[in-house]
């Protein structure tokens, strides 16, 4: 998320370049993106925090793509916002994307904002670090802000390096006090601290090598900056949370093997934060009926495991059981659903995704989170009773 | 008076040297040269439009664009990118395909909701293309190497004597257990119906607006696919098709994916 003076920047800057290269190339310029109404109702009635038990909010993304000077350069956007009804935390609005990058051979380029994925799962994606997670809107963290950076990256037969410097650190945003669902206590913005004495003005790096080997798809990488995830200590005279962000060093591999209908995967860290190593491993298997029942419908079923060596993570000894039925009709009708389960506690949630397109440019989604068994001492006993629908309609443009 | 006999011989050892051959090996002769004649376009880019219409005639629209690379090495396949933009959801997706003969393709898809790219499992080339008729297995029909190939005589269709081949897929996910096409004398395919694994009669494609490239290459700017189980019928055009445009060979592989991408 964009402080105003940033934005004001940014702002001009885009305005500079639109106004510079589409008169030059009309035609080689794409814009598209949606916006989203959406509407929630939980079904235990209102929230622990007194949160209320229906929400509304819109949703938005707009995406610019310009090459220039021959096609040898990009310049991207790509702007997302929220209007929550309810918290305001969900308010605001975020340049995922807005770089700029030079194209030689075996050479690019890159400065600007970006979202940079690392990884292989589908649902513990512990090896993708750069990117500030938008807990304000996914409380599992796979919801990215765009992250500042300058990038270089080098081609070869034996595979990719990428480098990056990342500046203009972004604290990690939180469901605010009617959010819905929200952590037991706020976080307090006005004592976070960090680890480095650089704090925010930290320039982070990051390194990465990747390649394919026939049906192996291999990634090692490391970064050294701040932690995206602060450590959140209570505070007993504000009864709120103060962030800490460590210095993270962390090294991670991801490895896929993909063997016909089968794919199998496996991300592994190990990372020192602060002063405390610590190791995790999460990977799993995919398999596709294709066809199934002489329709033309996909049925894939995801089973992913975490191991975490830190007793007190919230994802330590984890399961997912997932379902991906994908109906390859003229509507692009998807289901996906899968069920989070605490194997050292037998906590267990479902979340469930249907997706269908109604005309050319609108597309409905409907969204379940249900909780199901949860334990006093799980981390998400806290949103025990924020079980909840949500309806989208998306309209393109 | 020399010279015609030369041609009465040449045509006589011709002729011999054909009656030799079994139907397979004709059958297999003529889908080879056929595909031979369309190779040698080095690379191309194209926009491709489809029109699926169900039996009440209603109609969508789907665009995509694409680009293609020529896969010299005669025992694998060529490598595509496609790029989706129509309808507006899945616009920015871009899907690159190594494609192998008798084998799983590799395949990777840009998803712009996600911000990744995911290698996928390929074993679904006889999947519906976009919810159409298609599927990306007959993108590559006319390759003789995916399939066994059998000569069944000729056939006159729309007023020209063709060749009627019968072909049996050999890529073990196939949809198919057999097909039976007409290919006429410049070698280009008219039409093929295609039998589903139960043997059933699943499809025909239509190729239709045959045109000349380059001088050399004739491709089938439109196939009409009529479904025969379903009553739908997909219409797939190709647009401003350029061959030998110097892509480079780089931009087809993964680690080049964020040029192509938002």
């Amino acid at each position: 998320m964009i402080k105003i003076s940033a934005k004001s920047i940014y702002l001009s800057l885009i305005v500079y370049l639109i106004l510079n290269s589409s008169p030059i190339h009309a035609s080689d310029y794409k814009a598209y993106g949606f916006i989203q109404p959406e509407m929630s109702v939980f079904f235990n009635g209102k929230g622990r925090h007194g949160q209320k038990n229906t929400n509304l909010s819109i949703f938005g993304k707009g995406t610019f793509i310009s090459y220039l000077q021959n096609d040898d350069a990009k310049f991207s956007i790509n702007i997302l916002g929220r209007y929550d009804d309810n918290d305001r935390e969900l308010r605001y609005l975020d340049f995922q994307k807005l770089k700029y990058e030079y194209f030689f051979d075996d050479l690019e380029f890159k400065i600007g904002n970006d979202i940079i994925f690392w990884g292989v799962n589908e649902t513990f994606n512990i090896v993708d670090i750069v990117n500030q997670s938008n807990l304000a809107e996914d409380l599992a963290g796979t919801k990215k802000l765009g992250q500042t950076m300058a990038s270089l990256s080098y081609s070869h037969d034996y595979g990719k390096f990428d480098i990056y410097l990342m500046s203009n650190f972004q604290e990690r945003s939180f469901p605010g006090k009617n959010g819905r669902p929200r952590l037991s206590m706020e976080i307090d913005k006005n004592t976070v601290t960090y680890e480095s004495s650089a704090k925010d003005k930290k320039v982070d790096f990051a390194i990465r090598y990747s390649t394919v080997l026939d049906d192996l798809d291999f990634g090692l990488s490391h970064f050294y900056g701040n932690n995206r995830a602060p450590e959140l200590k209570p505070n007993s005279s504000t009864l709120k949370f103060d962030p800490l962000y460590p210095i993270l060093s962390q090294t991670g591999l991801d490895i896929q093997s993909t063997k016909g209908s089968w794919l199998y995967k496996l991300e592994s860290i190990s990372a020192k934060n602060g002063n405390e190593r610590h190791f995790s491993a999460a990977g799993g298997i995919e398999y596709t009926f294709y066809g199934i029942q002489n329709t033309q419908s996909d049925l894939g079923i995801i089973i992913e495991y975490i191991f975490d060596d830190r007793n007190n993570n919230p994802l330590n000894n984890d399961g997912v059981l997932g379902l991906r039925w994908n109906r390859n009709d003229i509507k692009s009708t998807t289901f996906l659903a899968g069920l989070l389960i605490d194997l050292s506690g037998n906590s267990n949630r479902l979340q469930a995704e249907f997706e269908q397109r109604i005309t050319d440019d609108l597309k409905l989604f409907v969204d379940f989170s249900l909780n199901g068994n949860i334990n006093r001492a799980d981390f998400s006993y806290q949103f025990k009773e924020d079980s909840k629908i949500t309806v989208k309609i998306a309209k393109y443009f | 008076m020399k010279s015609y006999i030369f041609s009465f011989l040449i045509i006589v050892i011709c002729n011999v040297h054909t009656f030799a051959m079994s139907d397979e090996e004709k059958g297999l002769k003529i889908a080879k040269d056929a595909y031979d004649s369309t190779r040698g376009y080095v690379d191309s880019t194209s926009e491709q439009i489809m029109i699926l219409i169900d039996p009440k005639g209603n109609e969508v629209i789907r665009e995509i664009s694409g680009k293609n690379f020529e896969n010299m090495d005669p025992n694998d396949g060529d490598k595509s990118l496609i790029f989706f933009n129509k309808p507006k959801d899945v616009e920015g997706t871009v899907m690159l395909s190594h494609t192998h003969v008798n084998d799983d393709d590799d395949q990777w898809l840009y998803l712009p909701a996600l911000g990744r790219v995911k290698r996928i499992s390929s074993s679904n080339k006889s999947g519906a293309f976009m919810g159409s008729e298609i599927s990306f297995e007959d993108f590559s029909g006319l390759d003789y190497r995916k399939y066994d190939w059998k000569y069944l005589g000729e056939e006159n269709y729309e007023n020209e004597i063709c060749y009627k081949l019968e072909s049996y897929p050999k890529y073990k996910n196939s949809g198919y257990t057999k097909r039976i096409g007409l290919t006429d004398q410049l070698l280009r395919a008219r039409k093929i119906e295609y039998y589903d694994r139960k043997g059933d009669l699943l499809k025909t494609i239509y190729f239709e607006d045959h045109k000349l490239y380059n001088e050399s290459i004739w491709f089938a700017d439109t196939f009409k696919v009529v479904n025969h189980q379903n009553d739908n019928i997909t219409i797939y055009k190709w647009e401003n098709r350029l061959l030998n445009t110097g892509l480079n060979e780089k931009d087809f592989e993964k680690s080049s994916l964020s040029r192509l991408t938002d």
